[in-house]
């Protein structure tokens, strides 16, 4: 089933169409890739999504809703939740309150209520369960200060988890990431999509991301020129010529 | 451990509220004052430290919870009960009507707009005629009695230590639940906490009403403390006393919020046979030094030396 459904999403920045007439799907479980070259719209497809920008037209469904200019926070309570490219942890905060953070939109009752207190140590238990799962459970009662630029990637993905998201939107989960490390970060999303989770990745590097995707739709400026199963991406004379000179290793 | 965290509340009131009955009258009066600059200290920590929101309309809504329950019972006749709701409501509507239009804007305007607050109120309390008793202000009256008791002396003392314990309680849950955390996302990376699903305004908003509603309890407090009040004592230079002792104590942390306001109520009087009334000058190389040294104040630099 379709979880998330874009259709003829476009957006303009002055005179430069950042994105044209865009339209694909993500279904549950899959791992949808978005490539393209450096301005071919993906951060911006990528952000019209989550809510930092506003579409000039098109439409966004989000479980069978328009979700479409609504602010970020009203997006991620309905369950799109995203990474940041350059970590955003808050600090002087431990990972286990980082990850905490990330559940907000789980708690329902007040803090003087009675129930309050369960609820907390019940999104507490839940919470380390993630840290577990990203694989930083030594760490869970680190300040995040202390965490390597890898690890801060892996947190960020802990920390949407915890907003129990149906879509998680991964941006550029590899950048700046060692060989090991993004490997890791693979292993970690197919254990997502694994979940019954939707993952929707905008990445530039294909060497990480052909091997991970169950599906690739690639951009050029602003729009759609190819999609399917990447073996077939791979192969396709229209993204060898957007990506020629650029990545020969495509 | 939840009854050994019961028995540490009861040990700590006992103690508090017991040392009044071993005060003199002066004693007692600088007590409660301390008493007082410690739940201000508590509250605006978590509004300033916690939140990160620079406002300096605290002390002023420490004025308007003194003067509105003086006024609503001494000018309108108000029962007590009454008095002290309806005062909590002004509180909690000026606080919804500075806070809704200045959080939507960078934390600058609120800034300004909590300052303009503050100079504002001393401005109505001078203009204000028979109500607010102008320059002079409201003087000659008397906490009524609670359910046909006087509560005076060491009595009324204890009423402050609750209303210390209250706030500090209620502070401390707020801090401890995803309410608190949010408000810590929210200053740390605002927009990093709305892809978390935060509401940064309205986290913003309803942090700044709390808390200026408890500033406001703690005025009504005050204001059977000297039974008087007047435009001087809400001024702008207690507003950044309060700030500075927030600073100097360690923004974000309550045990910071304690210190900084017990250091700085109680230097003057020892400063002051030394060198006069030119203690300001003191707390302002402190202010300077703990910016420059050590950000996160005392509480930070009994941390790091650990």
């Amino acid at each position: 089933m379709a979880i998330l459904q874009v259709t003829n999403l476009s957006k303009r920045f002055g005179g430069l169409t950042a994105v044209a007439d865009l339209s694909f799907e993500v279904h549950e479980g899959e791992i949808l890739g978005l490539i393209g070259p450096n301005g071919a719209g993906k951060s911006t497809t990528f952000n019209l999504i989550a809510g930092a920008h506003s579409a000039d037209a098109g439409e966004i469904r989000f479980a069978g809703q328009g979700i479409r200019g609504l602010a970020p926070h009203q997006i991620a309570a309905r369950g799109v939740m995203r990474t940041f490219q350059h970590n955003r942890p808050f600090d002087g905060m431990t990972v286990l309150e980082n990850v905490l953070v990330g559940a907000h939109t789980r708690f329902s009752h007040n803090p003087f209520s009675r129930k309050a207190a369960q609820e907390e140590s019940a999104t507490r238990a839940r919470a380390a369960e993630l840290i577990e799962f990203v694989g930083l459970g030594e760490l869970r009662e680190a300040p995040v200060e202390r965490l390597s630029f890898g690890q801060g990637r892996l947190l960020e993905i802990a920390r949407a988890l915890a907003g129990e998201p149906k879509l998680l939107l991964f941006d550029e989960p590899a950048a700046g990431l060692t060989l090991a490390e993004a490997e890791r970060i693979a292993a970690v999303i197919r254990g997502i999509a694994a979940r019954g989770i939707a993952v929707l990745l905008i990445e530039h590097d294909m060497r990480f991301l052909l091997p991970l995707a169950h599906r690739v739709v690639v951009l050029n400026f602003g729009a759609k020129i190819a999609e399917g199963p990447p073996e077939r991406i791979r192969a396709d004379p229209a993204v060898m010529k957007a990506y020629l000179g650029e990545h020969a290793a495509a | 451990m939840k009854n050994a965290a019961a028995l540490r509340w009861i040990v700590v009131f006992a103690a508090l509220a017991a040392l009044p009955f071993f005060l003199s009258g002066y004693y007692n009066d600088v007590y409660r004052k301390l008493l007082l600059w410690i739940a201000l200290a508590l509250s605006y920590n978590f509004l300033f430290g916690i939140s990160g929101q620079v406002a300096f309309s605290h002390f002023a809504f420490y004025g308007i919870g003194a003067y509105s329950v003086v006024i609503f019972l001494f000018q309108l006749g108000m029962p007590l009960p009454v008095a002290v709701l309806a005062g909590i409501l002004v509180c909690t509507a000026i606080a919804l009507a500075v806070a809704i239009p200045s959080t939507r804007l960078e934390g600058f305007y609120l800034a300004l707009a909590t300052l303009a607050l503050a100079q504002l109120f001393i401005v109505v309390l001078n203009e204000g005629g028979a109500v607010t008793g102008g320059t002079s202000g409201l003087v000659d009256y008397r906490l009524p009695p609670v359910f046909g008791v006087r509560i005076a002396g060491p009595w009324y003392t204890i009423v402050i230590v609750v209303l210390v314990l209250a706030t500090y309680a209620v502070l401390l849950r707020l801090d401890r639940s995803w309410f608190g955390r949010a408000c810590r996302a929210v200053r740390d990376n605002p927009e990093a906490a709305a892809a978390m699903g935060i509401n940064v305004a309205r986290t913003k908003v309803i942090a700044f009403t709390l808390t200026s509603a408890l500033a406001g309890v703690a005025g009504m407090t005050y204001a059977f403390v000297d039974n008087t009040v007047n435009p001087p004592i809400f001024g702008l230079e207690n507003a950044f006393l309060l700030l500075f002792m927030v600073i100097i104590g360690g923004a974000g942390r309550h045990a910071g919020a304690v210190i900084g306001a017990t250091l700085l109520y109680l230097l003057p009087f020892l400063l002051s046979p030394l060198i006069g009334h030119h203690h300001a000058l003191v707390f302002g190389v402190l202010v300077v030094a703990a910016i420059l040294l050590q950000p996160r104040g005392l509480v930070g630099l009994w941390r790091s030396s650990r």
